[in-house]
C-alpha cells in the first residue's frame, strides 16, 4: 500500500507512548502564530466562512428570512425556495454532491478542506486567536500555565474564558437562528424569554463550539475525524501535499548567519524547529508526511521566513506532490480525477434538473387506521382515507381530484371544492366505494390523480391500496 | 466493566472509549433524526400531542437524544465484543 499514512517514516513512532495517555494527558499545544502568504490566505478563508455563517440568518429576502430551515413549521425556506420534507430527496443530493467534492478535491489537493475549510480549523483559528489577545503569546501562555495560581493568573484566565464562552454563546444563538427566525429569536434573547428547547440548543451548540475550540482542538482531528483517517485512501503521486525536501534540508544544523553551509557540510535546514512552534497538531513535519498534518501550511510560512533571513532559496518546506518530489512531473489530468469530476458533473446535473422541474404540488395519502373497510347499505365496499394536500407554490389553487384502478371505483368528499392556499396543507377526508365484484384480491392498487383546475402541468399522482373481504 | 476485564480494556484510556461510544454515535443519531422525522410528523405520531404541551421542537430534541441513546447503546455493545474477542483470542497481552 502506498497511502501516504503507512508511509510514516520509523522515527515518528517514538511520539506513539505519549499517544497512550489520549485525550486526557495529552502535551498541551501552543501553536507560534505565523506571518506569510498562506497565513493570509487561511484568514481569509476563516473571515470570510464564519462571515457566512454569522451574516446568513439576519439576511431577508421577500419580506422574511432569506434562508430559515424553519423545523417547527417543516418547511426549509432557502431565498425564493420553499422544500417540504417531501423534499429529503434534495438534502440526499446535496450531501452526496458534498461527498464527491471532497473526494474529487482531496485527490488533486490534499488536505485543503482540513487546512483552510473546516470547521474545526476556522473555529480554533477564532480562539487561539483571542487566547493569543489575552495571554499573549507562545512563550507568555507556557508561562502563565507553568506558573501557580495568583489572583494575576485567575484574573487572566477568568477573561479568556469569558470570551470563549460569549463567543460561543453567540455562536450557539446563531445556529438556532437558522432554524427559528433570528429577529425573534434575538428579541426574547434579550427580554431572557427563550424557550425551554430553544434555550437548549443554544447552550449545547454552544458548549459544543467551547469544548472542541477551546480544548480538544487538534485532537478532534487526530482521533475524532472520519475524514482524516481516510483521505490517505484519495492520495496518489500526484496529491498536493506538504512536503520538507530532506535532500536539500539534510543533514541540520544550526550554524552561524553567513556561514557556507557547504564547507560546514550541512544542508538548508538550520533546525531552528520555528516548523515544530507552529504546528497546530504539533507534529515536526520533517519526519515526513503524517497523518496529523491537516495542511494547514504554517510551517511553510514559517520556514520561507527563516530562509529569507539566512539568504537561502525559499521552499524548504512547500506544496508539491510525490512525482515532483522524485524529479517527475505532475499529472493533473489523471483517470481517477475525471471519474471523481465525471461523477461530481452527472449528480449535480441531476441536482439542478429535479430541481428546476419540481412539481409545487404535493399529495399523500394516509388510510384510516381504525377500519380496514366497511360494507355501506347498498352493499358497497368503503374505505376511508384522509388526503394531505400541499401546495407549494406561490398562489392559490383550486384542483380536481380523481381517482382509477378499480372499475366504477366512486369518490365521495365532503367538500364541494378543493382550494389550497399558497404554501398551504389541506387535509381532505375521502371515502371510496367499490362493487364487492369488481374486486380482485384482497388488496388492489388505485392511483389518486390531483390536477390545478387553471394549470393542468401542476399535476400529482399517488398510490394507494384499497382492501376488501376477498 | 474496567475492573474485569484485564489488561487490554485497561490500556484504552476510559475518554478515549466514551468518545469511541458518544462520537460516531451522535453523527448517526443525527442522519436517523432527520430521515424519521423528514417521514413522520411528530403531530402525527402523537395525536395526543396538543395534551402533553410539547412543540415540534420539544418533539424533535427528545427524538434527537433517544436516537442517540439507541446508537450509543449499539456503539457499547460493538465495544464490549471487540475488547472481549480480543482477550479471547490472547491478543491482550502487552505488546513488547
Amino acid at each position: 500500500m502506498t497511502s501516504p499514512a503507512s508511509r510514516r517514516p520509523a522515527e515518528t513512532r517514538t511520539d506513539d507512548k505519549l499517544e497512550q495517555s489520549l485525550y486526557a494527558k495529552r502535551e498541551k499545544i501552543y501553536p507560534r502564530q505565523v506571518h506569510g502568504l498562506y497565513a493570509r490566505l487561511r484568514l481569509a478563508g476563516v473571515l470570510g466562512l464564519l462571515g457566512i455563517f454569522y451574516f446568513t440568518p439576519w439576511l431577508r429576502w421577500e419580506g422574511h428570512q432569506a434562508v430559515l430551515l424553519d423545523l417547527p413549521a417543516r418547511k426549509f425556506h432557502i431565498f425564493g425556495l420553499t422544500l417540504w420534507p417531501q423534499d429529503f430527496i434534495y438534502l440526499v443530493f446535496l450531501l452526496i454532491i458534498a461527498g464527491l467534492a471532497l473526494f474529487f478535491f482531496t485527490a488533486l489537493a490534499g488536505r485543503i478542506w482540513c487546512g483552510y475549510a473546516c470547521p474545526q480549523t476556522v473555529w480554533t483559528d477564532v480562539f487561539l486567536w483571542m487566547e493569543r489577545k489575552v495571554e499573549g503569546d507562545r512563550m507568555k501562555q507556557q508561562k502563565l500555565d507553568a506558573m501557580p495560581m495568583s489572583a494575576g493568573k485567575l484574573r487572566i484566565k477568568a477573561t479568556k474564558h469569558a470570551l470563549w464562552i460569549l463567543f460561543s454563546i453567540w455562536t450557539g444563538f446563531t445556529f438556532v437562528g437558522y432554524f427559528t427566525p433570528i429577529t425573534e429569536l434575538g428579541a426574547r434573547l434579550v427580554q431572557f424569554n427563550l424557550g425551554p428547547w430553544e434555550s437548549f440548543w443554544v447552550v449545547f451548540y454552544g458548549f459544543a463550539t467551547y469544548g472542541n475550540a477551546g480544548y480538544m482542538r487538534e485532537q478532534v482531528c487526530k482521533y475524532m475525524c472520519p475524514y482524516a483517517r481516510f483521505q490517505s485512501a484519495m492520495f496518489d503521486k500526484d496529491t498536493l501535499i506538504i512536503s520538507y525536501l530532506p535532500e536539500r534540508g539534510e543533514p541540520r544544523g544550526s550554524r552561524k548567519r553567513g556561514a557556507d553551509p557547504r564547507a560546514l557540510e550541512l544542508g538548508d535546514c538550520i533546525d531552528c524547529t520555528l516548523c515544530v512552534q507552529v504546528c497546530p497538531t504539533g507534529i515536526d513535519i520533517r519526519n515526513g508526511l503524517q497523518y496529523e498534518c491537516i495542511a494547514c501550511s504554517a510551517c511553510i510560512d514559517a520556514c520561507d521566513d527563516v530562509m529569507d533571513k539566512m539568504g537561502y532559496e525559499k521552499g524548504l518546506i512547500k506544496y508539491t506532490t510525490e512525482h515532483e518530489m522524485t524529479g517527475g512531473k505532475t499529472h493533473i489530468l489523471r483517470p481517477r480525477m475525471v471519474v471523481y469530476a465525471v461523477l461530481l458533473l452527472v449528480v449535480m446535473g441531476i441536482f439542478a434538473y429535479s430541481l428546476g422541474t419540481r412539481t409545487s404540488l404535493g399529495l399523500d395519502v394516509i388510510r384510516d387506521r381504525n377500519r380496514l373497510f366497511r360494507e355501506t347499505d347498498q352493499g358497497l365496499i368503503e374505505n376511508v382515507y384522509t388526503l394531505k394536500i400541499l401546495n407549494m407554490d406561490k398562489d392559490t389553487h383550486r384542483y380536481n381530484l380523481s381517482v382509477a384502478g378499480i372499475p366504477g371505483l366512486e369518490l365521495h368528499t365532503d367538500m364541494s371544492e378543493i382550494k389550497v392556499m399558497a404554501g398551504d396543507i389541506m387535509e381532505l377526508p375521502v371515502r371510496l366505494r367499490a362493487d364487492e365484484a369488481e374486486l380482485t384480491a384482497r388488496s388492489s392498487k388505485i392511483v389518486f390523480e390531483l390536477i390545478a383546475a387553471d394549470h393542468p402541468e401542476l399535476a400529482v399522482r399517488e398510490e394507494a391500496r384499497f382492501l376488501g373481504p376477498r | 466493566m474496567q475492573d474485569g476485564l484485564p489488561d487490554i480494556s485497561r490500556r484504552i484510556p476510559r475518554l478515549q472509549k466514551c468518545i469511541a461510544i458518544l462520537w460516531p454515535s451522535f453523527l448517526t443519531a443525527i442522519v436517523a433524526t432527520g430521515l424519521f422525522f423528514s417521514a413522520f410528523d411528530p403531530d402525527d405520531l402523537f395525536p395526543f400531542g396538543a395534551d402533553l404541551e410539547i412543540s415540534r421542537l420539544g418533539i424533535y430534541t427528545i427524538g434527537f437524544f433517544l436516537f442517540w441513546l439507541v446508537t450509543a447503546v449499539a456503539g457499547i455493545g460493538t465495544l464490549y465484543f471487540a475488547i472481549t474477542n480480543c482477550i479471547r483470542q490472547g491478543l491482550n497481552k502487552p505488546v513488547d
